[in-house]
């Protein structure tokens, strides 16, 4: 338990060191700040220009527009930055080399991925969280009224996929080698689940859904009891994907 | 027009972070010679010109070790 926390204050100083905290701390504050003033000025924005005559009908945005610009900026360009900022999770430390050095001492393999995966998750959570936080606060600013059904499940949605994408990308960066493998791979996995996301059949069973249908939940156009399932399988899948990762690197050769 | 400069106040802190970024990342870039793949012009072109995501490719992926 000892070697459990040293190392996990290691990881915290090394995400700091890396730049890696400062960029999903700002990456996250930018969209919660960002998503509704965009949603409340793009009207705006249509008038100021010379349109030469052409009328553009925009109807008046709602605290709707505002979270589901939110959620697209966070499923696009947020899960990204996630992908970029952990890809290396396991893979950089042993292309460094100090990895073999903390095992050679006595440090359990396990306690290696549980540590990691429990400081991402964790630094995933805060950013997540003070950016759904700022986007509530402004358009509960901008747009005065927010009605409250489905916003707390559908921001959990999310964060669960978030979690979820933590787990393939452990897995992904403990199979592979080299310092683009780890990224390579969870993308891919990631791009399939996507494709598979496709076809109506599959999204029952498929976390991504999970990603897609925030701003439907939002709306009232996806009822909650249909991601229930979704839930739980992705909660299976992100626990598989962690024992697979101790179990993988347990057998590894450094 | 006015009223997209009413909205000013709010668009201040994020074109602050989005500097904050950049800052980071050429000042990195200055300090180093080397670079896991590209050359010094091109990371300053990517950082400078891409918003929030340039600076965030290099310090992740374009960033060599210290």
């Amino acid at each position: 338990m000892r070697g459990f926390f040293a190392f996990t204050k290691k990881e915290f100083r090394e995400h700091f060191r890396t730049y890696r905290i400062i960029i999903l701390a700002a990456v996250f504050f930018i969209f919660g700040m960002f998503s509704p003033l965009r949603a409340k000025m793009l009207p705006e924005i249509f008038s100021s220009l010379d349109m030469q005559g052409i009328l553009i009908n925009i109807p008046e945005p709602t605290y709707l527009d505002a979270y589901s610009q939110f959620f697209k900026n966070m499923t696009q360009i947020g899960l990204i930055v996630v992908l970029l900022v952990f890809s290396g999770m396991i893979t950089n430390e042993l292309t460094k080399g100090t990895l073999v050095i903390i095992l050679s001492k006595g440090l359990p393999r396990h306690t290696v991925i549980l540590s990691k995966y429990l400081v991402a998750v964790i630094l995933w959570t805060i950013s997540y969280a003070a950016a759904a936080v700022l986007n509530h606060v402004y358009t509960v600013y901008l747009f005065n009224q927010v009605s409250g059904e489905g916003v707390l499940f559908s921001l959990f949605c999310l964060w669960l996929f978030g979690v979820f994408m933590l787990a393939v990308i452990i897995l992904a960066s403990t199979i592979t080698q080299g310092n683009y493998g780890g990224l390579l791979l969870s993308a891919g996995i990631l791009i399939l689940l996507m494709v598979l996301n496709m076809f109506p059949k599959c999204q029952r069973f498929n976390p991504v859904s999970l990603a897609a249908n925030n701003a439907g939940l939002i709306a009232n156009t996806v009822s909650v009891s249909d991601l229930v399932p979704t839930v739980w399988i992705t909660v299976g899948l992100t626990a598989l994907g962690i024992l697979l990762s101790i179990f993988i690197f347990q057998e590894k050769q450094l | 027009m006015e009223k997209l400069i009413e909205y000013l106040p709010f668009l201040i802190p994020i074109v602050l972070l989005e500097l904050l970024l950049m800052v980071i990342a050429l000042v990195h870039i200055f300090k180093h010679e080397n670079y896991r793949f590209g050359t010094r012009w091109l990371w300053i072109i990517i950082v400078v010109f891409i918003q929030i995501v340039g600076p965030i490719i290099y310090l992740t992926i374009g960033r060599s070790e210290d």
